[in-house]
């Protein structure tokens, strides 16, 4: 029934081809961009000395089966006792988000490069090639992906694997990392999915800003109270004398 | 046997043999290496009637490969910049920057320091102000005996970003240098506090104890070590080294089962396999009325220990046995 729909070929050239290439170029645009406004992050020394203390702390966890038990009675005192390495007090981290002003410019620029050209690139395509078919997906498809693919056209009784101009722009979003990395090499800000993806992890940890310790410290410590002592190296010398 | 003194003594041409990091030991060249440098030397030579003096692909792989692997050939290095990439730096594309920081190092390495400084100059045209260059730089003032500059660009780097670890290891690495032994001690575990999990630290830490016959101290920087690399069989042997050198039954017993562990984990390990028979045997030497039973079953490990080490010895005749058994000894 949709054999007979033929698209008009000024579509390909004023519409297929522009969508793609405005997208394209606005991706390389933000990648610049990001660029240039990017502020190398201080870390904390503070900061720096958590993470490592953690580290050391799993690693006596993981690992303690091969030192003796009386060093791994002393390290695990030192991690665990009063006041010790995982206990230690600290005050309080209740830095405001938005009292530091490095935190404020720092979201600004984010919005600035993801969430801003989203929206007004977005926004302008839908307004300026909206109601167009561009193309055709080359397989049938049932009639719930109509709402994704032709987005902007409100045909009941158009075929489900043809895609209207606005749809075609999402595609394109969502699919041109892989020519990112042909053009800008690895690890490019040109992409917007995977920015988006890592703004939905912001919301929850709030990146960059200075968790606080005590969660991942107290969690460290529950855990070398728990571990058990095993002496792996027990055995060792009764295994090697049997293969003989 | 040993006695302690000369054990010590020779468990610190081992610590100078065993692989050293770049950042910290940048003017001891090793025995082992030596030999294989040399003969790689030779090799390259009569390829390079072949190659001429454009940076092949190969040359770059060949460099890409030591650093992969953290190999520590200056002499290499040096060479192949001196052959092939020094005239054509243009031709490297994107691996420039890091082949000039790699070439600079070995430069350094080998004392020949106008090589390093036209790396440095070329990394300074693209990176102005780059903390990673001004710390070759530093390693250059360094090679020069010139403490003094050196401290000063480091003191700068650390003014500016006071994370930096490379500046500060390097500033230890002076400290070493100028022998102030305590004073290297006294940064180190300043560090050490900061960076707690920084194996190298922990490493550079227990060799000097160990220079310094604090065998406590330097036993539990190994036993660091141990903790975040359980598998490597240079650090049990070293651990068990430390605590034979220490001495007494407890000490020594505590050496063997390491020992063992180290054979476990590389069956190739002769030195171990000598220590578990010198730590019987000063067992049964030291312990007079030792039960019968306990001597029989330590006889039988001495036994065993000397029938596997004449048999290694008879097995490794061919040339590649050796050159297998060299590359099993870096940590």
């Amino acid at each position: 029934m949709t054999a007979d729909l033929i698209v008009d070929p000024q579509i390909r050239f004023w519409v297929f081809l522009p969508i793609v290439i405005i997208t394209f170029l606005v991706g390389i645009l933000r990648h610049y961009i990001s660029i240039l406004l990017s502020s190398q992050k201080k870390v904390e020394i503070q900061q720096l000395a958590d993470s490592q203390l953690i580290l050391r702390a799993r690693a006596l966890r993981e690992n303690c089966g091969y030192i003796s038990k009386n060093s791994f009675l002393i390290r695990r005192q030192a991690f665990n006792k009063e006041d010790g390495y995982l206990t230690q007090k600290r005050p309080p981290v209740t830095q405001n988000m938005m009292t530091d002003p490095s935190m404020m410019t720092d979201m600004l620029k984010g919005n600035l490069t993801n969430v801003l050209p989203m929206i007004i690139i977005g926004g302008w395509i839908n307004w300026m090639f909206s109601g167009f078919i561009t193309t055709k997906v080359p397989f049938p498809l049932t009639l719930r992906f109509k709402s994704m693919l032709q987005r902007g056209i409100e045909l009941s009784h158009l075929d489900a694997s043809w895609v209207s101009s606005a749809s075609w722009y999402f595609l394109n979003v969502f699919g041109l990392r892989s020519i990112y990395t042909l053009v800008l090499g690895e690890n490019n800000s040109a992409d917007q999915s995977r920015q988006m993806q890592e703004q939905m992890q912001m919301t929850g940890a709030a990146s960059g800003m200075p968790a606080d310790p005590k969660i991942p410290f107290k969690a460290e410590w529950e855990g070398l109270e728990i571990v058990e002592h095993q002496w792996k190296l027990a055995d060792v010398e009764r295994e090697l004398l049997q293969e003989e | 046997m040993f006695s302690r003194n000369e054990h010590s003594s020779v468990i610190r041409a081992l610590a100078s043999s065993v692989h050293q990091t770049k950042m910290f030991a940048t003017f001891a060249v090793r025995d082992t290496e030596q030999v294989r440098l040399e003969m790689d030397d030779r090799q390259r030579h009569k390829a390079q009637n072949i190659y001429c003096t454009k940076p092949t692909s190969k040359d770059l792989e060949q460099l890409k490969r030591y650093r992969d692997n953290n190999d520590r050939r200056s002499r290499e290095v040096v060479q192949i910049w001196e052959d092939t990439i020094s005239s054509s730096i243009e031709n490297l594309g994107k691996e420039k920057h890091i082949v000039l920081e790699q070439v600079c190092i070995a430069a350094v390495d080998t004392f020949r320091l106008n090589i390093a400084q036209r790396c440095i100059q070329e990394l300074y045209k693209d990176f102005p102000n780059s903390s990673r260059v001004k710390i070759l730089e530093s390693m250059v003032y360094e090679a020069d005996e010139n403490y003094n500059k050196a401290l000063h660009v480091l003191n700068d780097i650390i003014k500016q970003d006071c994370t930096n670890s490379a500046a500060k290891k390097r500033k230890i690495a002076i400290l070493k240098a100028l022998e102030l032994n305590t004073e290297a001690v006294k940064e180190l575990t300043e560090y050490l506090k900061t960076f707690m999990a920084d194996v190298e630290a922990w490493q550079e830490l227990s060799e000097i104890y160990i220079n310094e016959h604090d065998y406590g101290k330097a036993a539990f920087c190994v036993e660091e070590l141990i903790l975040h690399n359980p598998h490597n069989h240079l650090l049990h042997q070293r651990f068990a080294d430390i605590k034979y050198t220490q001495g007494g039954i407890e000490n020594l017993e505590i050496a063997r089962t390491y020992y063992y562990q180290a054979i476990k984990l590389n069956p190739k390990n002769i030195r171990a396999l000598y220590g578990i028979y010198l730590t019987t045997t000063a067992v049964l030497n030291s312990q007079k009325n030792l039960p019968q039973k306990k001597k029989d079953s330590a006889l039988k490990v001495v036994d065993w220990t000397l029938k596997q080490i004449k048999k290694k010895y008879s097995d490794a005749e061919a040339l590649e046995d050796i050159q297998e058994c060299l590359a099993a000894l870096e940590i």
